[in-house]
């Protein structure tokens, strides 16, 4: 086996921060190394730098025996190298098989020109798309398959360049659990071959399934390799946060919340679209509620329709026993509900306002009539405002005036957290809140849950990770084709219960609370 | 690359995105003086800069909003020459001219109303919205007038808009008047707070409780009646309602916001900005007038400044 990318002391200066310092890194033919550090450790930077998107400040990167002290993406691409983001790069506009061959169509010659040669790109296409397991015609457009597909038409693509590194960036955020094996099985096809898989994770269970190097990063630095079989979960958790921390967050106790007050009701929820069908769920006071179920099986669409965000056809909601009549997410907002959506960058943050600004805008509309138009900004509370919670909520920022875009994915959803809080809401709906967020600010958030919710607010959580909801909720609603499968309480809930039940393999229980 | 050489190159864009309009402004003016020095170095070209800058200036700061939300309003011109139009019309009937005046405005305010339905209903982007209307809105103005011009205002009409308070224009105190009331409406209020946010990302303004559509509305709304005002300015200065007045005026709003530092992309802009914005535009119209350069060139120069203008925002917008 030989070694396929190094890596040399590479160094990265943005204007006042330093963000990769003297690292080394290297990948060899058949190995799966895993890059593993909070947000904001580096990992994208380095990855960056070694497909040409940044020029390293310093250092030296070698690649087949070349030596470089730069690349551009042409460079990266010809050596081998090819990256699947996570934010994924197809064109869904066009088929499956030109997306294959963007960049490098194949011609032959007809009276002499060069056309196009479809023969060849089906071939090449079909047999691609064989081995990663995409049963799907070639022509095919890529908007009408599904995301899990997408990521191995990705995949395909990096074949067809005959890529012998391929970087993976958080492959799995949107995968189902299948879905994630056929990944991990392409993988290990792939390691066979003898291609380099760098693959970047915040999910000890992978790193573990899938890893067989795993080189940590922190802040930007160093921290060490390891041999994944030499090390367990908590060992990879220290290295990364450089601190003792519980591997996950622990659930304190199990209590029996159906006595309690109900805070919060849905009643017969359904939308046009029969993404949700007839749902109906109770919480009660200091009970955290999850949503688990498949993506895609309507959780968040439900929680768009109680929030008012996406129109629901009919239904009734209850809050402290009161009908509640929501049509938007300022008749949300006014009602004191909160919302922090799955996707921060499309609908969290707002991109062109500062710290003070994201955390401000939500308590300005709240305390308005006609619509948020009335009144004042206020610049003296806003200052204090966003002080009082980047510390409480111990956001990592330069200072208040900070834009938010500058942050790591953790710090955003702090941030989006604070304009909630600031907001004074007693009824928050997390969609999906640990999403891409390193391991330090997750089980600062699930304490955070935990405290609004023995303060007698109502959290409601949607999550794909299992252990997630297992560790953070008291009862857990599974999700699917639009209805409730089953409601569990956590102390008879597994992952195993959970994923039947999701999957149809667990008929529709009893429902609670009905 | 070493660590100053890309510092350096930082806060070159920072300096370009706080003082390039007013940079631009001053360097017009130095080529101005260098080029003719009468032209500048007397009493008189001042007052005449701002006086012809000014129903720029309040074009531009309608402009702006429309801009702010990433749309654009291409009916500026048209509303102001129809806003112009029917005012005259009322006030050669005989309709009191400050009434007269206030009508105008509300009428502006409905045409902007008018834009910003229809982008709310048809979900269309605003640009072929206004595209629409402000043909329509000319249309209209050709046949309310008859396709003539209209004049004979009241003498106190025509004397208020070209008298000077303390040797500064009146058109160019209701420019600034107008300014100051928007950049307190952008800096200060909350709606103004509300459409930055829902210029710089629609979904999470809707998300964080922004009734997107009631505020694209109102975004219409300042526009038709800033057109309406720079309607009013300019029968005013002219002396007469023309139906063709202002074609073409949208281009010098949309040159002087995006100049003025707006973003055509959402979300960032100015009111001082636009302001000075509006200035740049008067001074180029006002050096080549006096530099005898054919009217036909300065469109040409126009369209260029809007390019160049762009790509610079493009190129620092992406430089992050």
């Amino acid at each position: 086996m030989g070694t396929l990318v190094r890596m040399e002391n590479v160094t990265k200066v943005f204007p006042g921060v330093k963000a990769l310092d003297n690292i080394s890194f290297d990948i060899q033919a058949g190995e799966v190394h895993v890059l593993l550090g909070e947000n904001g450790a580096g990992k994208s930077t380095l990855m960056k730098i070694l497909s040409g998107v940044y020029q390293p400040t310093s250092g030296k990167i070698v690649l087949k025996g070349n030596e470089f002290s730069k690349l551009t993406p042409k460079e990266a691409q010809e050596n081998g190298i090819s990256i699947i983001y996570q934010e994924l790069s197809v064109i869904n506009e066009i088929s499956i098989q030109e997306n294959l061959f963007v960049g490098r169509i194949p011609t032959h010659k007809r009276f002499n020109i060069p056309v196009v040669d479809y023969d060849y790109m089906q071939k090449k296409a079909t047999e691609v798309l064989d081995k990663v397991g995409v049963k799907r015609n070639v022509q095919t457009f890529v908007e009408d398959i599904s995301i899990s597909e997408k990521q191995q038409v990705e995949i395909a693509k990096a074949l067809v360049a005959d890529a012998d590194v391929i970087v993976m960036d958080e492959p799995t955020t949107s995968l189902t659990t299948s879905e994630t094996e056929h990944l991990f099985k392409i993988i290990r096809q792939l390691k066979a071959e003898g291609k380099g898989i760098v693959y970047i994770s915040h999910k000890m269970k992978e790193i573990k399934e899938i890893g067989d190097r795993v080189t940590v990063l922190k802040d930007g630095t160093y921290v060490g390799t390891r041999h994944v079989k030499d090390v367990d979960e908590d060992d990879l958790v220290k290295m990364m946060v450089g601190r003792e921390i519980k591997g996950t967050y622990h659930h304190p106790t199990i209590t029996d919340f159906s006595r309690e007050k109900v805070l919060f009701e849905v009643k017969n929820i359904s939308r046009k679209d029969q993404r949700v069908k007839n749902v109906s769920f109770q919480l009660h006071q200091g009970e955290i509620l999850g949503f688990a179920g498949l993506v895609g099986s309507g959780r968040s669409e439900l929680m768009n329709a109680i929030f008012g965000a996406e129109p629901k056809s009919s239904g009734a909601i209850y809050l402290d026993g009161k009908k509640i009549e929501i049509r938007s997410p300022y008749e949300a907002i006014k009602h004191g509900l909160a919302m922090v959506t799955e996707n921060r960058r499309e609908t969290g943050f707002l991109d062109n306002f500062d710290i003070k600004q994201n955390m401000s805008i939500v308590e300005y509309i709240k305390n308005t009539v006609l619509q948020g138009t009335t009144g004042l900004v206020k610049n003296k509370w806003e200052v204090d405002n966003a002080h009082t919670f980047v510390e409480n909520l111990k956001v990592k920022c330069r200072d208040i005036h900070q834009n938010i875009t500058e942050l790591s994915g953790g710090n955003q959803q702090k941030v989006i957290l604070g304009k909630w809080l600031a907001a004074n809401s007693h009824f928050i709906i997390f969609d999906e809140p640990t999403k891409g967020i390193d391991v330090g600010s997750k089980s600062e958030i699930y304490v955070l849950m935990r405290k609004l919710a023995q303060e007698g607010k109502g959290v409601l959580v949607v999550s794909s990770e299992l252990p997630e909801l297992l560790s953070v909720c008291d009862t857990i609603a599974v999700f699917r084709e639009g209805q409730i499968n089953g409601i569990f309480g956590v102390n008879e809930a597994t992952e195993e219960i959970i994923v039947k039940s999701s999957t149809g393999q667990i008929e529709k229980r009893g429902e609670k609370n009905e | 690359m070493n660590k100053k050489a890309h510092v350096e190159k930082m806060s070159f864009n920072m300096i370009w995105q706080k003082y390039g309009t007013l940079g631009i402004f001053i360097l017009l003016v130095l080529v101005l003086t260098a080029l003719k020095p009468e032209s500048i170095l007397n009493l008189q070209s001042i007052p005449q800069i701002l006086n012809q800058s000014s129903v720029n200036i309040l074009l531009a700061l309608g402009e702006f909003f429309a801009i702010l939300i990433a749309g654009i309003d291409l009916s500026v011109g048209s509303v102001a020459a129809l806003v112009g139009m029917i005012v005259a019309k009322m006030m050669v009937a005989g309709v009191p001219v400050l009434l007269a005046l206030f009508l105008g405005v509300v009428f502006g305010g409905i045409f902007g109303f008018m834009n910003g339905f229809l982008v709310n209903r048809t979900g269309l982007h605003p640009f072929i919205i206004t595209l629409g209307t402000q043909a329509i809105f000319r249309g209209v103005t050709l046949i309310i007038s008859g396709a003539r011009s209209v004049f004979g205002f009241p003498v106190e009409f025509i004397t208020t808009i070209s008298s000077r308070i303390a040797g500064v224009p009146v058109a160019v105190i209701i420019a600034v008047v107008v300014a100051i009331i928007l950049a307190f409406f952008t800096k200060k209020t909350k709606v103004g707070r509300n459409i930055y946010a829902l210029g710089g990302n629609k979904e999470a303004a809707w998300y964080s409780g922004v009734n997107v559509k009631l505020h694209t509305l109102l975004v219409f709304i300042i526009s038709g009646i800033c057109s309406s005002i720079a309607g009013i300015v300019l029968i005013g200065r002219v002396g007469a309602a023309e139906p063709a007045a202002a074609t073409g005026f949208e281009t010098y709003a949309i040159a002087a916001s995006i100049i003025g530092g707006t973003s055509f992309f959402g979300g960032k802009g100015k009111i001082s900005g636009v302001f000075v914005g509006g200035l740049i535009i008067g001074i180029i119209n006002y050096g080549m007038t006096v530099l005898t350069v054919p009217s036909s060139y300065q469109q040409i120069v126009m369209g260029s400044l809007i390019i160049i203008s762009v790509t610079i925002d493009r190129f620092v917008a992406t430089k992050k």
